[in-house]
């Protein structure tokens, strides 16, 4: 990984609700933790109606998620990757998925349950979770109210966290 | 105590404004003149802006400067044209002697002398733009060219403008100017058209200049790390105190391709007038008076004086009043 690889975000562009089929890629990859999730698979496949191979990667224990890396590294070229997983899972497979060449072009993500948000303290330069909807939080680390911003940083892995004193905003 | 007191030496920003024109977001870019290439600038401020500098990458060092390790040969190129500007604009101030490639950047005015060999990043305690940087009162952003975007790599910053080194670390020209809330006539954001400007344009040999402005009230720097100290104070502006409080931020701009990396360094001079020193250019005063009063929301926003715009265009107006007045 380089510092400007992609990463996993709640606004990634890979992002999808639904699969398509991208016209120019030769090949399918489907890499799924859920096999329940048979439909939203079945729907891209009907899509492609067999103009595209395709591979169907069902990931069911922790070890088949640790070689995954395996499986994403012997792709050729034209390789469109779909995965569908929860949000720790995903991150996984996305992350060595980039560290085997793929673009975010080249990648949709469709996450089952909910995505994670972090933001970035720029008080203390901690890092942590946030729900998916709040707009403000208290850094764990150094105990200030942070705005949460609209801005991601890959580097820092988090949106921007603002930090602001509640008793003067209120004042004003 | 950084305000400009030779006022010749002030980038006033609106020069290029005619008369009785606003103020509206363009890509305001030209080209240096032969004459103008060099950044190198030494205002009467120039020690007390140093010291503070320095002071703030001592206690901050995180903050005010990052970098990538595979930066270094980037950097020294940067080091390099610096101290070669230095010498060429102000003999009297700077020297640099190179035997071999041990070489020796004497400042005469602190009285100082960096010893090293020249690509050794050994031979330095901080990396070559870190300490070559610290002799010059500007900031620095080294953006490195790829993929047809320019990344922020190197960055050693101390009048920050909602910026900061480590938060804009590795990212991108656009990512960098996400809250420019702005797009061009041709429905182009800004800041993509601004970058497909500079990398068309910016070319070695070839640097380009272009004024930024800004109000700050009653700070020399407003970075997101200090957000909770700064965000309050834009309110304690009153028509009365303005004067005193609020000042015009003035950040000259200045872009260079770098030949050997083909990155673009962004070289900010930033500069301060108090808008009570307004009052000793009235042509100044009455044009920042016209251009304050018309600034649309969304640009008051963005550039963070939405609390304290109004204050200053009151104090402007009857300082515009008392002057006139003088005047006759």
């Amino acid at each position: 990984m380089v510092y400007n690889s992609p990463v996993l975000f709640d606004k990634s562009a890979t992002m999808v609700e639904k699969f398509t089929v991208r016209q120019k890629r030769r090949k399918l990859l489907i890499i799924s933790t859920l096999p329940r999730e048979a439909g939203l698979i079945q729907q891209l496949l009907d899509e492609s109606n067999g103009q595209q191979q395709y591979e169907l990667i069902e990931i069911h224990d922790e070890f088949s998620l640790k070689n995954i890396g395996d499986v994403l590294n012997r792709q050729k070229m034209g390789t469109q990757l779909y995965i569908l997983a929860p949000w720790d899972e995903a991150v996984t497979i996305f992350t060595e998925a980039i560290e085997a060449g793929f673009s975010e072009d080249e990648i949709q993500t469709h996450i089952l349950g909910e995505k994670k948000r972090y933001v970035y303290c720029m008080k203390c330069y901690h890092l942590q979770e946030v729900e998916v909807d709040e707009t403000d939080t208290i850094c764990y680390h150094c105990q200030i109210s942070l705005e949460i911003g609209p801005f991601f940083s890959r580097e820092r892995k988090g949106y921007i966290g603002y930090p602001y004193n509640p008793a003067l905003v209120i004042a004003n | 105590m950084f305000e400009s007191t030779n006022l010749d030496l002030f980038p006033y920003p609106f020069h290029n404004i005619k008369e009785g024109s606003n103020y509206r977001y363009s890509n305001d870019l030209r080209k240096l003149d032969r004459d103008r290439m060099n950044c190198v600038r030494v205002t009467p401020e120039y020690e007390k802006q140093i010291k503070r500098k320095r002071q703030l990458l001592i206690e901050q060092p995180n903050v005010r400067f990052q970098s990538y390790p595979h930066t270094m040969e980037m950097q020294w190129e940067v080091a390099e044209m610096l101290m070669t500007m230095a010498v060429e604009a102000h003999p009297e101030h700077f020297k640099l002697e190179k035997n071999g490639s041990q070489w020796t950047f004497h400042n005469l005015i602190l009285n100082e002398k960096e010893s090293f060999i020249f690509g050794d990043a050994s031979s330095i305690e901080l990396e070559p733009l870190d300490l070559i940087g610290r002799h010059f009162a500007t900031d620095f952003v080294l953006m490195v060219n790829r993929d047809d975007n320019l990344y922020l790599e190197v960055a050693q910053e101390s009048y920050a403008a909602l910026f900061s080194p480590h938060w804009n670390k590795g990212m991108t020209f656009d990512e960098i100017h996400g809250p420019v809330p702005f797009v061009s006539r041709t429905g182009v954001p800004l800041a993509e058209k601004v970058r497909q400007f500079l990398l068309t344009n910016v070319l070695p040999g070839e640097p380009w200049t272009r004024i930024n402005w800004n109000l700050m009230a009653n700070r020399w720097d407003v970075n997101y790390e200090t957000h909770d100290t700064w965000g309050p104070t834009r309110y304690l502006v009153t028509p009365e105190n303005a004067g005193e409080l609020v000042r015009l931020r003035v950040e000259e701009q200045f872009f260079y391709r770098m030949p050997r990396s083909n990155a673009i360094l962004f070289v900010l001079n930033t500069q301060f007038l108090a808008m009570k020193d307004l009052a000793q250019r009235p042509e100044w005063l009455n044009q920042t008076y016209s251009i304050l009063s018309d600034i649309p929301k969304p640009m008051a926003d963005y550039k963070g004086f939405t609390p304290f715009i109004e204050p200053t265009v009151e104090y402007l107006k009857n300082l515009v009043q008392k002057v006139s007045l003088q005047a006759k």
